[in-house]
Formats: C-alpha cells, sequence, structure tokens
C-alpha cells in the first residue's frame, strides 16, 4: 500500500454525553466510507464487548482508520479514535484526545449541552484540539437545531451556525461530517526524521500476540524489528509487528510513520507495562523527552470482593489475573475477613468500574460474589507522625491515636434544568457539598459547581441526582485534592460479636442516620433465628443505635402424615443445604443475598 | 385407602381430589375393590389395626358403598376386632342414614373437617358447607353411635382473627369432640389460594404462633392432651392410625397418591387416577408404583428422629441407643444449649421439644438431620 503523506491523515475522536449518539455516528462514519458495508454491520460496531453494547457506553477507547476520497478527490486516512464516555475514566479520555488534532463534538438536538459535553469539551480545549460540533437527532419531533447551535456558540464559545446538522439513526448527512472533518481538522505535523516518539492511547491483551499496543505517532517512524523502549519505566520490548485497525482487527504494515494511527506488538506480557500516556521511543535513537501528561492510573474507590462459595477463592483469583490483563487500572490484594473469609481488596477508578469487574467476574467468570461497601483513600497523621493511607475500614486506627484525618473532595459539575436546582443543591448540601458557583447556561438550563466529599459520591449520589430531577441532571466530577474531616469508623456487632465486614469510615455528622439505615436494613434482612439477635451500631465502645432480630417462633410443618414423610425429608435436606452457603457471623447465620442487600447502597436521602 | 373425588375444590387444596359423576366413581371403587383384594397376599399373617379412608371426601360415595370397600377389606385382610376404623367427612357431604350404614360396616372413628365455625371464614377457604352443617354431623354420627369423632380445625384463614378463633373454639368444645386436629394454612402451590396469595389477607408467622398458642392454651385447659404438633385428645383417643406414620410402623396405602411403608421401603403411587384405573384394569399392579425407596440404616435413624420427635412424648433415650448403637448427642451434638434456650426438655429419660421447641422444630432438626448422607 502506498505510503500516506501526513497532508493526508486526519486523526480525531468523537466525544458526547452518554446517549448523544457518539456510537452511532462512528457506525455511520464507517458505513459512509465502505469500510463496512450495512450487511456486515453489527449495531454500534465499535464498542464490541457485550457490557458495553448493554449499557450503550465505550468502557474503553477504540480506534480504527477509515479511507475517504473527498469532494477534491483525493484520499484521506481519517482514523477515528473512540474514547470513553463515563467520568471514571477521564484519563483515557484525555490521552485519547492527545492523539488526535481534531474532535467532534456531538450535541443532541433535543437535549443541548449536558455535563460531560462540556467536561469532554474542555478536555479537548486542553489537548489543543479543532472541536467540530455535529448537531445530532435532527429526525426527532422536538429537535432544536438553531437552539443547540446557539448553545454551543454561547456556553462553548466556538463557531456552531455552519456546522453539520445529522441523524446518526437516520443517516442523514452524513457525507457532510466527513467533508468537515478534512476541511476543518488540521493535519498532523510531525517530524518524521526526528527520534521516535508513539503516545500509547490504550493496549489489550490477546493470548497469542501478547499485548497489543495502540499508538499515534507524533515524531519518527517505527518498523517491525525495531527495539523499543517504554518512557516511564525503561522497559524495553522487541517489536514483531506494526500495522493499522480496520474495522475487523489488524492489519500488518511495514511501518508506522509520523502522523499515523495504529498498533505494535512485541510479546508483552501485561497491560501493566504499556501504560495509557506512556511514550514509546526507540532504544537506540532515544527522543530526549516523554511526551506530557503521563501519569499513573490511581484507583480511587475500594471493595473488598469474595466469592459467595468460599471454596470458589481460587476462581476468584484467576478470574481477577485474567482481568488484569487487559485493565491495569485494576488492582487487587488478598484480603481475610473474620465474616466472609478469603477474598481480595480490589482497587477501581471509581463505582462505574467497579460495577463493570463486579459484572464481568459474575458473568464471564460464572462466580457469585459478596462485595463489601465501596471505600475510598482516607489519608491519617498519627500523633506519633505517621502516615497512614486508608483504602480498608479494618485498618482504620484507634481514634486516640489519630492526629488528623483526611478525605479526598471532588470538584463537581452538574447541569440540570433550573426546575431541579433546589432539590440538588439541597442533596449536595445534604452531602456535604460546598457550593462553589452556579452559571445560567440559557434561560431553562444551570451548571452547579460543588466540591463534594468523594465518599459522599460513592455513596448513591447519582442515583439520587437522577431520582431527584427525573433524570435529567447530569454530572461530571474530578479529583481536587485531600481536605481535613472529621471521621469515625462504624461499626456492626450482631449478638454482641463485631462484623468486620460491615464496618465503614464515614462523617462523624453522617454517623447517626447511616448507622440506623443499616440497622434496619440488617434487622430486615437477617432471617430469624431460634434466639433472639440484638444488633448494634458503634463508633469505638459507643453504641449509637440498636435493632432487634425476633426469635422465630413458627417454622413447623402442621401436617406429617404417611404421604408428607418423603416431602418432609426433602424440605429439612434443603434447609440444611441452604445453611451450608450461610455464612456465620458471629453466631448468627445469613445468606449471601441478604449480606448484599445490606451493603446495597439504595437510599435518597 | 384415598377416595380422591370431592364435592368442589376447596381453594388452598393441593390433595389430589375432584368432583366427578357416578359412572367415575363407581370404575373408581370397582378398581379399588380389586386392588385391596389383590394386594392381600403382602399382609398375610399380618394384622390389621388400623384402617383409614380419606381423600378427598370419602363421603361423596354413597355409604352402602363405602360399606362395602370395608367389608371387601375385612373379606380379605385380618382385621383386629378392636381395630380403629376411620372415615373422613365433610359436613356438605352428610345425608340422613348415613352413618347408621358406616357404624353397621365397622366405622368407629369419624373424622370432620370443619376447619372454623365462623361461615365467612369457610366462605373464604371455598368450603362447600356451614358450621351450623359440622353441628348437624357431629349430632348425627352420635346418634349413630359413633363414638369417636375428631374436628379439623384451620388457623391462619383469611380474615381469621384471635376472636374468631376464639368464637370456633368455644363452638367446637360444645360438640365436645374426643380429638381435635388444628392446623396451619398453607399456600401450596397450584392452589387458586397460591395465585392470590400476594392480595390474599392472611396472617403472619407470628399471628399463626399466637393462634397455635391459644389453640393449646384453650384445649389443654379444656382437659385434651397436645400430644402432637397439630393433635389434641381427650383421654385414650389419641389417633392410633396416625400414630403408625410417627411411631414407624407399617401401612399400606391403596389409590392415586396413596403411600407405603412396608418392610422398610417407602412407595409411592403416582397422583394419577386414570393412571391407577387403567393399570388395574390391565392387572399390572406392578405399574402402579413408580416411587420406590429402601430405607438404608441411616436414614431410619434420620426418619426416627424426624417423625418421633413430633410427639411431645419425644424419644427414649434407652430404644434409641438400643436401635442405633449410639447416644442421641453422639449423633447430633450437645443439647445443652437447646436446653436452656427452652426448646428441648430431657428428663425420665427422655427427649423430647417444648411447646416453644416445637413450633421451631424445622430449624432443630436440619441442624441435627442430615438425609443426604
Amino acid at each position: 500500500m502506498a505510503k500516506i503523506d501526513q497532508a493526508h491523515i486526519r486523526n480525531f475522536s468523537i466525544i458526547a454525553h452518554i446517549d448523544h449518539g457518539k456510537s452511532t455516528l462512528a457506525d455511520r462514519l464507517l458505513e459512509a466510507t465502505k469500510t463496512v458495508t450495512t450487511r456486515e454491520m453489527e449495531e454500534q460496531l465499535l464498542d464490541n464487548m457485550d457490557l458495553e453494547r448493554e449499557r450503550g457506553i465505550t468502557i474503553k477507547a477504540r480506534a480504527v482508520r477509515l479511507s475517504y476520497t473527498a469532494k477534491n478527490g483525493e484520499v484521506y486516512d481519517l482514523n477515528l479514535i473512540d474514547t470513553p464516555g463515563h467520568v471514571d475514566f477521564n484519563y483515557e479520555v484525555s490521552r485519547s484526545l492527545n492523539a488526535c488534532e481534531g474532535a467532534i463534538l456531538v450535541v443532541d438536538a433535543t437535549q443541548g449541552i449536558e455535563a460531560q459535553t462540556l467536561a469532554n469539551a474542555y478536555l479537548a480545549v486542553d489537548a489543543d484540539l479543532e472541536i467540530l460540533p455535529v448537531i445530532n437527532k435532527i429526525d426527532l419531533p422536538s429537535a432544536d437545531i438553531d437552539g443547540a447551535r446557539r448553545e454551543i456558540e454561547d456556553v462553548i464559545g466556538i463557531p456552531a451556525m455552519d456546522c453539520p446538522a445529522v441523524s446518526a439513526k437516520m443517516g442523514i448527512n452524513i457525507p457532510d461530517v466527513l467533508e468537515h472533518i478534512v476541511t476543518d481538522i488540521p493535519a498532523p505535523k510531525g517530524d518524521e526524521n526526528a527520534p521516535l516518539k508513539a503516545l500509547i492511547f490504550d493496549s489489550y491483551y490477546d493470548s497469542y500476540l501478547g499485548v497489543v499496543v495502540y499508538i499515534r505517532v507524533v515524531d519518527g517512524t517505527l518498523r517491525s524489528g525495531d527495539t523499543i523502549r517504554m518512557m516511564s519505566t525503561g522497559q524495553t520490548f522487541q517489536v514483531v509487528d506494526v500495522g493499522v485497525m480496520d474495522a475487523f482487527g489488524l492489519a500488518k504494515r511495514e511501518e508506522l510513520s509520523a502522523g499515523e494511527v495504529g498498533y505494535l506488538t512485541a510479546s508483552i506480557k501485561s497491560v501493566g507495562d504499556t501504560r495509557v500516556g506512556d511514550t514509546v521511543t526507540l532504544a537506540e535513537n532515544p527522543a530526549a523527552e516523554a511526551l506530557p501528561g503521563f501519569k499513573a492510573v490511581q484507583p480511587m474507590v475500594y471493595a473488598g470482593i469474595y466469592p459467595a462459595d468460599g471454596s470458589r477463592y481460587g476462581d476468584l483469583r484467576d478470574a481477577l489475573e485474567k482481568l488484569r490483563l487487559n485493565d491495569a487500572a485494576l488492582s487487587f490484594e488478598p484480603e481475610t475477613s473474620i465474616a466472609l473469609g478469603f477474598g481480595y481488596r480490589c482497587g477501581f477508578l471509581g463505582l462505574l468500574h467497579m460495577e463493570i469487574i463486579e459484572e464481568r467476574l459474575e458473568r464471564e467468570f460464572n462466580l457469585d460474589l459478596i462485595t463489601t461497601a465501596p471505600s475510598v483513600i482516607y489519608e491519617i497523621t498519627k500523633r506519633d507522625g505517621e502516615m497512614l493511607r486508608i483504602d480498608n475500614p479494618t485498618n482504620y486506627p484507634d481514634p486516640a491515636e489519630i492526629d488528623k484525618a483526611f478525605e479526598p473532595v471532588v470538584r463537581a459539575s452538574i447541569i440540570t434544568p433550573t426546575d431541579y436546582v433546589g432539590g440538588l443543591m439541597d442533596l449536595c448540601q445534604d452531602r456535604r457539598g460546598e457550593f462553589v458557583d452556579m452559571k445560567y447556561l440559557d434561560s431553562t438550563r444551570v451548571e452547579l459547581h460543588y466540591k463534594l466529599p468523594l465518599n459522599e459520591i460513592i455513596y448513591d449520589f447519582f442515583d439520587a441526582l437522577k431520582s431527584r430531577s427525573r433524570g435529567y441532571a447530569s454530572l461530571d466530577y474530578e479529583l481536587e485534592g485531600y481536605v481535613e474531616s472529621k471521621l469515625v469508623k462504624l461499626d456492626f456487632l450482631l449478638n454482641g460479636d463485631q462484623v468486620d465486614a460491615l464496618s465503614f469510615i464515614v462523617h462523624e455528622e453522617k454517623a447517626y442516620a447511616r448507622a440506623r439505615k443499616i440497622a434496619e436494613k440488617l434487622k430486615d434482612n437477617i432471617p430469624r433465628q431460634l434466639f433472639e439477635v440484638p444488633i448494634q451500631a458503634a463508633i469505638g465502645s459507643k453504641i449509637i443505635a440498636r435493632e432487634t432480630v425476633k426469635a422465630m417462633r413458627k417454622d413447623v410443618l402442621a401436617k406429617c402424615y404417611g404421604g408428607d414423610i418423603t416431602r418432609k425429608k426433602k424440605l429439612l435436606e434443603k434447609q440444611k443445604e441452604g445453611k451450608k452457603k450461610m455464612r456465620q457471623l458471629g453466631s448468627v447465620q445469613i445468606s449471601p443475598e441478604a449480606f448484599m442487600a445490606v451493603l446495597k447502597l439504595d437510599d435518597d436521602n | 385407602m384415598h377416595i380422591p373425588f370431592c364435592l368442589s375444590k376447596c381453594r388452598y387444596c393441593d390433595f389430589h381430589s375432584a368432583a366427578a359423576s357416578p359412572a367415575v366413581k363407581e370404575q373408581y371403587v370397582a378398581a379399588l375393590v380389586r386392588d385391596l383384594a389383590v394386594s392381600a397376599s403382602r399382609a398375610k399373617g399380618m394384622t390389621v389395626d388400623t384402617v383409614y379412608v380419606g381423600g378427598g371426601t370419602p363421603t361423596v360415595l354413597p355409604p352402602d358403598v363405602l360399606a362395602a370397600v370395608l367389608k371387601t377389606v375385612r373379606a380379605h385382610y385380618a382385621v383386629s376386632p378392636d381395630a380403629e376404623i376411620t372415615v373422613e367427612c365433610n359436613p356438605g357431604t352428610y345425608t340422613e342414614g348415613m352413618f347408621e350404614v358406616l357404624a353397621a360396616a365397622g366405622v368407629n372413628r369419624l373424622s370432620i373437617g370443619g376447619q372454623s365455625a365462623v361461615d365467612c371464614e369457610l366462605c373464604a377457604l371455598g368450603r362447600p358447607h356451614t358450621a351450623a352443617q359440622l353441628a348437624a354431623t357431629v349430632a348425627a354420627a352420635r346418634a349413630a353411635g359413633i363414638g369417636n369423632i375428631n374436628v379439623d380445625l384451620m388457623l391462619g384463614i383469611p380474615h381469621q382473627n384471635m376472636d374468631t378463633l376464639a368464637y370456633t373454639l368455644d363452638a367446637v368444645l360444645s360438640l365436645s369432640p374426643e380429638h381435635i386436629s388444628a392446623y396451619g394454612l398453607r399456600v401450596e402451590e397450584g392452589t387458586p389460594f397460591w395465585q392470590e396469595r400476594h392480595t390474599l389477607p392472611l396472617a403472619d408467622d407470628d399471628t399463626v404462633a399466637d393462634m397455635q398458642l391459644a389453640v393449646a392454651a384453650r384445649l389443654t385447659a379444656a382437659g385434651y392432651v397436645h400430644y402432637e404438633v397439630s393433635n389434641y385428645a381427650k383421654n385414650q383417643y389419641r389417633s392410633r392410625h396416625n400414630l403408625r406414620y410417627w411411631l414407624g410402623a407399617p401401612y399400606l396405602g391403596f389409590g392415586p397418591g396413596a403411600h407405603s411403608y412396608f418392610g422398610g421401603v417407602r412407595t409411592a403411587i403416582p397422583r394419577d387416577t386414570g393412571a391407577y384405573l387403567d393399570a388395574v384394569e390391565r392387572g399390572d399392579f406392578r405399574s402402579l408404583v413408580t416411587e420406590r425407596h429402601v430405607l438404608t440404616p441411616h436414614e431410619l435413624r434420620e426418619e426416627y428422629v424426624m417423625l418421633r420427635m413430633r410427639l411431645f412424648e419425644g424419644i427414649e433415650e434407652a430404644d434409641f441407643t438400643a436401635r442405633f448403637g449410639v447416644s442421641f448427642e453422639e449423633a447430633y451434638g450437645d443439647l445443652s444449649r437447646l436446653i436452656a434456650g427452652g426448646f428441648v426438655t430431657r428428663r425420665d429419660g427422655r427427649i423430647a421439644f417444648t411447646e416453644k421447641g416445637m413450633y421451631v422444630s424445622n430449624t432443630i432438626l436440619s441442624e441435627w438431620l442430615d438425609f443426604s448422607l
């Protein structure tokens, strides 16, 4: 294949708020450039994990090369880099954007700008990208194209009067988008002869090839056989193959040079060695400095994951190891709970990431799990000067030893119709939010800024936000830092025995309400036993809430005559079987389902 | 013996029974009689101590037909002279002269499905009779000389409360039955109640537990002995037939859905009247039994505990050890926690449930017993 000069390359991402039609537009671009034919298309081709398709979100970035013959008769290589559409993956989004010169900003003509539209637009501006707005869903009766154009100009401050207005779903005006990509988005301007600098924006593990690394070559040229160096770690690898991604997979090439997007394989065993944002250079003629912006991703949310069936601990370990091959952001280490036995303390980028991992463990590895309440990382300075980072309530030190405690706060942006502002401000206030400012985007919509403790956000904040705004409000946040806070560790006792798996760290003000709530849930979910079970919530030795599970009074079958004997035997056997699955929490037995029901974060207050 | 016919199907009932035409009933009785005759060889040399005709509603058959069935039993089996012969009866099926015919055929015990003395509760259950019919049935049976009468009562009926239960108990006690069975209603799959289970005004377990205690207190005060989970008897009137089930004595069952325990083997006949008729007609008595289970020595022990512990007299420790070669506590562990908790008593060489323990005995038994071994 003839080598293409940089003037005929366009690298772009598509960014959008969730459900604004990003994936559908990507599919149409593939179709319109005959990268795939309609018949071959599976709906939303780029999102190729089951979970992604079900949830309508992109979890990992994907890239594909389109070949487009423009109106000027020339052929262009358009590299589309898809980005994850969720706040948990903000860093990945920013790296994907850095691999591009431009971004298509999809705005739903019926919804206008939402929190993630703005957050993504700002990321694109930060990455110095040319933003090409595209107004989508113009086929819908409630579409307000001119309103959307005005909003883009007013709120984001980029011209939008001539931008394409399309219906990705109906395939209307798609060629217009392609033409704008060529005319509006700048060509890459790398130096082919400079030392190699290639940005890693994604990678995945393949059992035959090892890690497949997605790169954008910024400067220089990369060929198979080259020895490369990862600039963040200094590790070197010998390149096996380089190539590009077409809609159906990898297509080998002899080389990739400045401006191009493609992949490399180098018998790399773990995605942990190919960090998103890292710079690939050549070992023999290395670049003087790495591309800016690299950081190692840090988990923000931790939870204990245990197999419901204790004997499957080994299976859980194998499953987590397999998932980590493909997910450098997932961390885990063994932990033991008196109540739950052997399991893993897992670190996640956020709640969505955690849910995804849980679902994959359950679906792909057929595991039943018990997950403890998610926790953030707290920082503690002890009186003796020691600094601790606590990701597990069990390790929380004795309050007497604590000098100062710190918790992470995020800067949250909420975009909502004005009708719900009152309710959402109450919510933020209730979640210990600190009001920053409020901006009217137009006469009907407002952008609220709050500083919020992260541990309040992971406690069902998103659900509460949605329910108080009838689903209209949108949320985006980024970590701002740590602030000093009055934290306490809340413990629960059943029959006088502390149950380690139920402990969590909470702000002093919230402790009483949370304690009462969980105690009530325990009461509702612990099956009645032969003996009465007292439930207590405690901070240290101080009991702050109590409930009682009354003793069981009746479970006998009234009738047991000739025909009932076999049936009764089966019933007792089944009851015994059920007991084997029960977890012994102190002297109390509770089923894994009941345990999960207690930990489920489903309240709105 | 199972008579799989009823006037109508009650709304909670999952027994094998249905309304049927006279022709079907006739055909069924012929098959049952043939089955009884052919199976008699199995019981050769054994004495029959109790006969129980249940259902369904046996009294939907004409009394002379029932008498003929009992005659067949006497003709082919060694029925002891003082045998307990029980017939189940629905108060709605009573016809004049019925009990005289049955008494003449040897029936000396009547078990009447009274359920409640409150008509709106009977109606909620779909019972085809009234409280007044219960009283009339009892009076007629006594007049015919049947001196041992059981009345079934039900607890946890939709709309029932402690007051209406007290009313029912008073009404039933005024009839002075020798035996009373009080069962908690169970909503079984496949019944109309099951379909309506989310909207039915059913009492919760705590209320039914309160009802059980109220029944026990009232009947004990009236001179009845609470001898089994749901059964109360005056003097010597414990149900000899039902005791056989709980003491592990052998019995033969006839008719669709009937179970037998004979020679250490439990068998069952499918709940399918048509299949039963076909098999008997073909003379293929082997195909009648589809479930057949030979008890292992371990199962014998577990059943012994499961069934005998339904009786308030419980288990004689020496008998247990003699039968199974281990002591009760060696087999099932230390009892002190259950004794201290007031669930189990251990005195005079016997282990038994207390009233409180009896009502939660499934949980305790499932800790002790293991039928999977």
